[in-house]
């Protein structure tokens, strides 16, 4: 149980590569944080340098009111969860789960005592005796968690613990992950690239992109109300629609489509227009018109994705738009839908900076 | 099996045909010298080698055992057996021990030169003990290590070998075992011995075996460090009784016996290093 105060953090690696470029946050007592973003945005290495893995270049980390810039990874009392779950080839399960308690001098009792208990909470008893290799991969990542959980730290580090996983393993895994987190209520941080598991497991998520954090708060208000482009993009399945837009004082104009309903922006400059796949409707008045170009059935929704008629050629991924629907919807291909939005509910970003405008 | 190997029976025949030439290569000296340990030196001296089994076994083996030579009678085949064992095992030891430690250290610690450290040590095999016998002759002289078993060892740790093995191996275990063993409180010490021996233990055994052979095999350096009798090994004891003769070809099979010996006990642990399970 403690919070975590991150001030003004920096990596520089000495070949001059910069991986985190100040990171300033306060991770309260009991709170699921977790880090997302693309590979190389710097997540994992802010994750190591909590643990002690890699060495904090400037600024300063506090666990409990405690610096902990030079304390030793082992003494900073927080357990890590590795991505190849980094279970001991040749030790039992038992031996891997008590190492860390043998080595810190605990009486052999009370480790096996742990041990067990940590075993039925993640339902590895059966296994205790048994090598890793015995073991499939989610058993494994059970194990590698009750290594972690057997030593009762202050906090818990996660660096991408499903990503080795089946998809439909990961699902059971994250949800056991959360119940695990909110049962013993420890401080943890949990790195991913993963929106979905990040949307899911986090009671606040931050989202780093370059080695800056773009925005940090729940996950419904990241998704609702992000700050940046790069946010709205990163959050949210499937991805929101992006249309290159500039504003003449009325309207927001690409091509010939002219969206009206906008005010108090920016002219001259290149914006981009935010819209939700789940935030169109289809509407005889809407403002635009989508040709038909995929249908994909995924059960309950459909998504249907194609290009905005009208506006001018840019290059394919931006110009395809999608909309969500219910399943009943199934249009043929290279029909044309009609379709609407909420202005309220449109974003608007500068395209250069990034930056929310509306 | 054939579906799954998409071998035909005709090219099954000919792996086979080619193994086992290679087998009888191999395994003919070996026969040829067993076999003829069995003659008389008469016979050996008239007619050769001997490719079939002779009457003279029993009288060959027991006039080695009891030979004895030097000024004062010391160089027995039991005395010499000591030698050679004493020399292999050292040999064998500490290039297993050395060489494990120094990969271990250029593998898992951030020293500033370990990359140049390791090239150095790998130079070392571009001069063999042959190449470099006078000045290393002067710097064992220098220590005061001549006529001893400790000037016959050192020089020959080959350990550029064994190192370079230990360290590709480190190499392939995953960085996240050293990370978690650090956050399980592990220092340097605890890691070696609670991770990394554990998991080398095969191929130490492998280390170990190969540089039994370099030292049991070891002629030419003992015969220049060594003026005393008393320090002599079997492979330089045949030469006292006599290739050609039949008690001389006793004591080649006496002294194939012991690597033979430990390379039959070390044999699973051979092919576990070499199939890498880990």
């Amino acid at each position: 149980m403690a919070n975590v105060q991150l001030n003004g953090v920096r990596k520089t690696y000495p070949n001059g590569a910069i991986a985190v470029r100040g990171v300033d946050m306060t991770i309260d007592d009991g709170e699921f944080i977790v880090f997302v973003g693309p590979s190389g945005c710097g997540k994992s290495t802010l994750l190591r340098m909590i643990a002690g893995l890699e060495k904090i270049t400037e600024g300063d980390i506090k666990i409990d009111d405690r610096q902990i810039n030079d304390v030793s990874p082992a003494d900073r009392d927080v357990a890590m969860v590795f991505q190849n779950y980094a279970l001991y080839p040749h030790m039992t399960v038992r031996g891997n789960m008590s190492y860390g308690l043998k080595n810190r001098g605990m009486p052999k009792a009370e480790i096996t005592k742990k041990v067990e208990e940590a075993a039925s909470l993640l339902r590895i008893g059966d296994f205790l005796d048994r090598q890793p290799n015995q073991l499939s991969g989610g058993q494994r990542q059970r194990v590698a968690m009750g290594r972690a959980i057997v030593r009762e730290p202050k906090v818990f580090l996660f660096d991408e613990p499903l990503s080795n996983l089946d998809a439909k393993l990961r699902v059971q895994m994250r949800i056991e992950i959360k119940r695990l987190q909110r049962r013993l209520n420890v401080t943890s941080i949990y790195v991913t690239h993963d929106q979905t598991e990040a949307m899911t497991l986090a009671d606040r998520l931050a989202v780093i992109n370059d080695g800056k954090i773009e925005q940090m708060g729940s996950p419904i208000e990241l998704y609702k109300n992000p700050a940046t482009l790069f946010v709205a993009s990163f959050i949210g399945s499937p991805q929101v629609n992006r249309l290159p837009v500039t504003f003449d004082g009325q309207n927001l104009v690409n091509g010939d489509l002219v969206i009206p309903g906008f005010t108090g922006l920016p002219q001259k400059t290149r914006l981009v227009l935010g819209i939700r796949p789940d935030d169109l409707h289809q509407s005889g008045d809407g403002q635009f018109t989508l040709r038909v170009d995929i249908v994909e059935q995924h059960g309950a929704d459909n998504l249907i994705y194609g290009a905005l008629r009208g506006t001018e050629e840019n290059d394919a991924d931006d110009a395809e738009f999608c909309f969500k629907t219910d399943h009943s919807l199934l249009p043929a291909l290279e029909t044309t839908l009609q379709l609407g939005f909420d202005t309220e509910r449109a974003m608007v970003f500068e395209q250069e900076s990034g930056q929310r405008l509306l | 099996m054939q579906a799954v190997t998409g071998y035909s029976l005709v090219r099954r025949c000919i792996s086979h045909l080619i193994l086992l030439c290679g087998v009888v290569i191999m395994l003919a000296p070996v026969v040829l010298i067993v076999l003829s340990s069995t003659h008389t030196t008469q016979t050996l001296q008239q007619q050769g080698l001997q490719w079939v089994w002779g009457d003279q076994a029993l009288q060959n083996y027991s006039r080695v055992l009891a030979f004895e030579a030097g000024f004062f009678d010391q160089v027995t085949p039991l005395a010499m057996l000591q030698n050679s064992l004493i020399v292999a095992l050292g040999v064998a030891t500490l290039t297993t021990l050395f060489s494990l430690l120094t990969a271990y250290a250029i593998v898992f610690f951030e020293m500033p030169l370990a990359k140049w450290v390791f090239w150095l040590v790998l130079m070392t095999l571009l001069f063999p003990l042959e190449s470099r016998f006078i000045t290393t002759f002067q710097i064992t002289a220098l220590l005061g290590l001549i006529n001893t078993h400790v000037g016959i060892i050192l020089p020959v740790l080959a350990a550029a070998l064994g190192t370079f093995f230990f360290r590709q191996y480190f190499l392939t275990l995953p960085k996240y075992l050293i990370e978690a063993a650090i956050l399980d409180g592990a220092g340097p010490w605890k890691f070696l011995v609670d991770i990394i021996l554990p998991l080398s233990f095969s191929r130490a055994g492998a280390i170990f075996v190969i540089a039994f052979m370099i030292g049991w095999n070891q002629y030419l350096w003992p015969l220049m460090i060594s003026t005393d009798d008393s320090l002599y090994t079997l492979v330089r004891g045949i030469r006292l009784i006599g290739q050609e003769s039949g008690p001389g070809m006793a004591l080649v099979v006496i002294t194939i016996l012991p690597p033979f010996v430990l390379l039959l006990v070390f044999q699973r642990w051979f092919y576990g290093a070499l199939s890498s399970r880990v």
